[in-house]
């Protein structure tokens, strides 16, 4: 009995000593770099396709010579897409891992979260997706963003339906969310600036599956756009349902997000033909390196990638050159570093400034993408266009009916 | 009874020096946040264990109590602090009314109700974008930087909370509650009043969460309606920590909140970072596991069928 009892004991010192201790013991000459991303519940898509863009640019990075000799060390860490996991999560990496920076965020609201805990420790964080406004309209001077805010999102949207499709009826969906919440607000706003009637402004639960209720409502109004702002499943899911509805306006137009992964084209099938979503990337953008990007994306995990993974890509090569020009990996040296970003990426030039009310703020010029022939093709602006815009869309021939 | 008293001691001082010993924020984090379990678990089982009524609707109280004193400190300036003790309050004042409203109904039917209480409070906190922001959410700046003023408050209030659940059980309405659970038709043919009991029980179990979710807004600094009034992650969550730790038992929630706060970790991080990242993908498929084992073969939780547990992994005295 007294042995049990020992060898219990044993056992429980040892698992101690594991936890408390595992984590002092890393090797000296590696940089870390604490990067959160949602990479399993509903957001887990995204997560994943930005993960595999920060490993393969981490291994480009490492096998170019690191961090002036030293090793990154990307520790990517699950939020679960959930805030406050978000938040203990950035707690974890700073005060446990001793990160030098953070990188990542997801979503706007576990960004949010992430970003006011990063002010607070005075800890540098460089969002690369995350987009609600307030992350760089707070007055957060240790937040920089590389993508755009969702306000600025639908910028060449708005081009492309003064110029060609000229609607008078709008309808607006969107996900109850932070990100769907500021973006239909913002979309409105530029939809009652050009004088265009919202017939419809309806927001719907995050996990929904069953959108007809919704849809059959917007059927009545007769909208000559639908714009939707949605995550994965339920970008889907409103197009399939739009098809069965027999739905038809001029054109269905996502608000980025989930109208942009491959994943939308193999769920919604024959549904996602001819949709439109704005866009902040295309491979075919002339930015060096971005072809290159997509072909060993393509090559290394045999899918397509598009704007998330690219911002992804692009953030690893900034937090690069960051730590590389930094004087020290002291939070104020990285900070003065991020402050004198200049840089060309695949994503485009990124260089943080103040503009508007926010603060550290990358500008990013906007795209609308179309689904044609179950390809991803820039349409708009015209000028770098690799598919004329199909349009007007004749649905039902489309969808088979 | 000695022996256990030796074993509370030891512990409370073991909880005690923790913060003192181990300096890392993020065990503190952990234990923090087991706290806040405990309380809403102890709360819970005050009303589900101890009187009966099985409520899938504690995110509402535990939620109320976040956005009181998130709304209180972003919109009036009043400290968040203060907030703990108005966020209890309005707790109990929703419990009042969702009493009302749910104790008409029986067992399932008020378990049911209570779920559909938690969805509604949530759709209300989503939607009143004037009041609580919507899903932007309420971000605060905590006040202190350091854990440890944290980490004694949530240990004050978890042992307060455990202790008054503690000495409501020894009172003659602890006898009332148990009297309802087991049959409240005789109990109310002997004289009690059901209606004013299962109130009392729901009003305590309401205060402490509606305490834990004020303190929890102090000490997360960030709400959102996903985040307290989740039906998932905080009225599932509550019953799960009472079901593995042991219903109707004083110390259950509190082992019960330490072992599934744990646990969750455990896997989110995958072992801590030693074990392959794909673990961390399972853990929501070992915790069904988990509940399923329970309740199966520990059908008391992990305190109320410590017997049993010693008896099989510890089986020395019975062969000998």
């Amino acid at each position: 009995m007294k042995k049990r009892k020992v060898l219990a004991g044993l056992i429980l010192a040892v698992v101690l000593v594991f936890t408390f201790g595992a984590s002092q013991s890393m090797a000296v000459d590696t940089v870390k770099v604490g990067i959160v991303l949602p990479l399993t519940g509903s957001l887990a898509k995204f997560g994943e396709i930005e993960k595999q863009s920060f490993d393969m640019a981490l291994e480009e990075i490492n096998a170019a010579g690191g961090i002036n000799g030293k090793k990154l060390d990307l520790l990517i860490e699950d939020t679960t897409g959930r805030p406050d996991v978000g938040r203990s999560v950035v707690e974890k990496l700073i005060t446990k891992d001793k990160v030098v920076m953070i990188g990542g965020g997801y979503s706007s609201s576990v960004t949010y979260a992430a970003a006011g805990v990063c002010q607070q420790n005075q800890m540098p964080f460089l969002v690369n997706t995350g987009s609600a406004d307030n992350i760089t309209s707070s007055g957060w001077d240790w937040i920089y963003r590389i993508n755009p805010p969702v306000s600025k999102y639908a910028g060449a949207v708005e081009s492309l339906l003064t110029q060609v499709i000229k609607p008078k009826k709008v309808a607006i969906l969107y996900e109850n969310s932070l990100f769907g919440t500021k973006g239909a607000t913002e979309f409105e706003a530029t939809c009652k600036k050009l004088g265009y009637e919202i017939v419809l402004k309806e927001g719907y639960e995050h996990g929904g599956i069953d959108f007809k209720p919704v849809l059959i409502q917007v059927k009545q109004h007769n909208p000559d756009v639908v714009y939707m702002i949605s995550y994965i499943m339920d970008a889907s899911l409103l197009m399939k349902q739009s098809k069965e509805l027999k739905l038809t306006p001029k054109m269905f137009i996502g608000g980025a997000a989930g109208f942009t992964l491959p994943e939308f084209k193999d769920n919604a099938g024959v549904a996602s033909n001819n949709v439109i979503s704005a866009t902040l990337w295309h491979q075919v953008l002339p930015f060096p390196g971005a072809m290159d990007y997509y072909n060993k994306f393509v090559k290394k995990y045999n899918k397509p990638t598009e704007y998330h993974g690219a911002e992804a890509y692009a953030a690893a090569y900034v937090i690069a050159d960051v730590l590389k020009r930094a004087k020290s990996f002291k939070n104020t040296d990285v900070k003065a570093a991020l402050d004198a970003t200049d840089m060309m990426t695949v994503f485009g030039p990124v260089k943080f400034t103040t503009w508007e009310n926010m603060k550290n703020q990358n500008k990013v010029a906007t795209y609308v993408v179309q689904w044609i022939d179950g390809n991803l093709e820039l349409v708009w602006p015209k000028e770098g266009a690799t598919k004329q815009f199909v349009y007007p869309v004749d649905w039902l021939k489309i969808w088979g009916y | 009874m000695n022996k256990k008293n030796g074993i509370l001691v030891v512990l409370g001082i073991i909880l005690l020096v923790f913060p003192l010993v181990v300096h890392s924020d993020y065990y503190q984090h952990l234990i923090i946040i087991a706290f806040i379990w405990v309380i809403i678990g102890s709360s819970w089982n005050l009303l589900a264990g101890y009187t009966g009524q099985v409520s899938f609707g504690h995110a509402i109280f535990f939620g109320i109590g976040a956005y009181t004193a998130g709304i209180l400190a972003m919109k009036l300036g009043i400290s968040a602090w203060w907030g703990m003790m108005f966020g209890g309050i309005t707790a109990m004042l929703i419990g009042l009314f969702v009493g009302w409203v749910c104790f008409r109904l029986r067992g399932p039917y008020f378990a049911l109700a209570t779920l559909a209480g938690g969805e509604i409070f949530r759709l209300i906190a989503t939607n009143w974008e004037a009041l609580t922001e919507g899903m932007v959410g309420i971000l605060i700046m905590q006040t202190f930087r350091s854990k440890l003023p944290y980490y004694y408050i949530g240990l004050a209030l978890a042992a307060s909370c455990i202790y008054v659940v503690h000495l409501t059980m020894k009172t003659k309405w602890g006898y009332y509650f148990v009297s309802i659970r087991e049959d409240q038709d005789a109990a109310a043919s002997l004289g009690i009043n059901i209606v004013l009991y299962k109130n009392i029980s729901l009003l305590i179990s309401s205060f402490f969460t509606g305490m834990a979710g004020a303190f929890y807004m102090n000490y997360m600094g960030f709400i959102d309606p996903e985040v307290v009034f989740s039906l998932h992650f905080v009225s599932i969550m509550a019953i799960l920590v009472g079901i593995v730790g042991g219903v109707a038992t004083i110390w259950g929630p509190a082992v019960g909140a330490f072992v599934m706060v744990g646990l969750q970790e455990t896997f989110r991080s995958a072992f801590f970072g030693l074990a392959p990242k794909w673990v961390s993908q399972g853990h929501a498929l070992v915790f069904g596991l988990l509940v399923i084992f329970v309740i199966m073969f520990f059908a008391n939780g992990i305190v109320g069928d410590w017997e049993k547990i010693k008896k099989i992994f510890f089986k020395t005295r019975e062969t000998t």
